[in-house]
C-alpha cells in the first residue's frame, strides 16, 4: 500500500505544470506595456485649420484678425503691436463678443516658433477657438 | 507522512495571482497606444497653455530647414498624405501631432496639416513643450 501511494503522488508531481517561468515571462510584459503607456502622450495645443484647404485666409464676420509678418511683427486689425500687447487685445474682443473665434493669418516664411507664441498668448485671452492660415 | 503533508501546504497556489496578473496585462495591452516616433527631436516652441494628448500617437516633425520626419525616416511633402492614409486605415482613432521646430516656416507647417487632413484625419494638433520646461 505504502508503495503505490508513492507512485501516485510521483505521478501527480510530474504532471503539474511549473506555472514560474510562465508567470516570469508574463510579468516582463505587464512591465514592458506599463512603461510604454506612460509615455505614450504627447503636448501640444489645437489650433484649427480652415478646412478650405489651400488659399487665402478669409476673416470670418466679427472674428479678431491678427496677422504675423515674416520679420516678426504682429498687427492686429492692421495695428502693430507687441507680443505681449496680443492677450490684452484678445482678453477685451472677448469680453465684448464672447463667442467670437480669433483667426491668425501668418506669412509664408514666419517662424512656427512665433505663430505657436502667439496662439499661445491667444488661448491665454481666453479664447480657444484660434484658426490659423498662410499667406503668400 | 506528517512531513510530506506539511511540505505541501507550504507551497503557494499560484493561479489567482496568474489570473490577475494575466487580467492587467490585458488590460494594458488594449488601452496601450503605439506612437508613431517622428524618429527625430526638434526644438519645440513654447506654449503655457499646452495639454496632453492621450491619444495623439502619429508624430510629424519639421525641422528647421524643412525637412519632414514621419515613421523614423525622412519624407517629402507630397509622401505625407499617403502614409497618413495607410496609418488611419490601420488605426482609424489615430490622431495627430505636427511638432514644428521654432525656426519651421509656417507655411510648411499649414501645408503639412492639409496633407494631413486631406489623408483622412480631421483631429490635428500643434506641438509644443510648457514654458520653462
Amino acid at each position: 500500500m505504502p508503495a503505490r501511494r508513492h507512485v501516485r503522488e510521483k505521478r501527480g508531481e510530474s504532471t503539474g505544470i511549473d506555472l514560474a517561468p510562465m508567470l516570469d515571462f508574463v510579468m516582463n510584459l505587464l512591465i514592458f506595456f506599463i512603461i510604454t503607456a506612460v509615455f505614450a502622450k504627447e503636448l501640444g495645443i489645437d489650433v484649427s485649420r480652415p478646412s478650405a484647404g489651400i488659399g487665402a485666409a478669409t476673416k470670418e464676420a466679427g472674428s479678431l484678425l491678427i496677422t504675423v509678418r515674416a520679420n516678426g511683427d504682429i498687427l492686429i486689425d492692421e495695428r502693430l503691436v507687441d507680443i505681449r500687447a496680443v492677450r490684452a487685445n484678445v482678453e477685451r474682443m472677448h469680453a465684448l463678443k464672447p463667442e467670437n473665434g480669433v483667426m491668425i493669418a501668418a506669412e509664408g516664411s514666419a517662424g512656427t516658433g512665433l505663430l505657436v507664441q502667439v496662439v499661445d498668448q491667444v488661448r491665454q485671452g481666453g479664447v480657444r477657438n484660434v484658426s490659423f492660415g498662410t499667406a503668400r | 507522512m506528517q512531513q510530506r503533508r506539511q511540505e505541501e501546504e507550504i507551497g503557494i497556489d499560484l493561479a489567482p495571482m496568474l489570473d490577475f496578473v494575466l487580467n492587467l496585462l490585458i488590460f494594458f495591452i488594449i488601452t496601450t497606444s503605439f506612437v508613431k516616433e517622428a524618429g527625430i527631436s526638434v526644438d519645440r516652441p513654447e506654449a503655457l497653455t499646452a495639454e496632453f494628448h492621450e491619444s495623439g500617437n502619429i508624430l510629424i516633425a519639421i525641422r528647421s530647414n524643412g525637412d519632414i520626419w514621419m515613421d523614423r525616416r525622412q519624407v517629402e511633402l507630397r509622401e505625407v498624405r499617403p502614409i497618413v492614409e495607410r496609418l488611419h486605415i490601420e488605426r482609424p482613432d489615430d490622431t495627430v501631432v505636427v511638432i514644428g521646430d521654432k525656426a519651421a516656416p509656417a507655411a510648411l507647417l499649414a501645408q503639412v496639416m492639409d496633407e494631413v487632413k486631406l489623408g483622412g484625419i480631421d483631429e490635428v494638433s500643434v506641438g509644443a513643450a510648457h514654458a520653462g520646461g
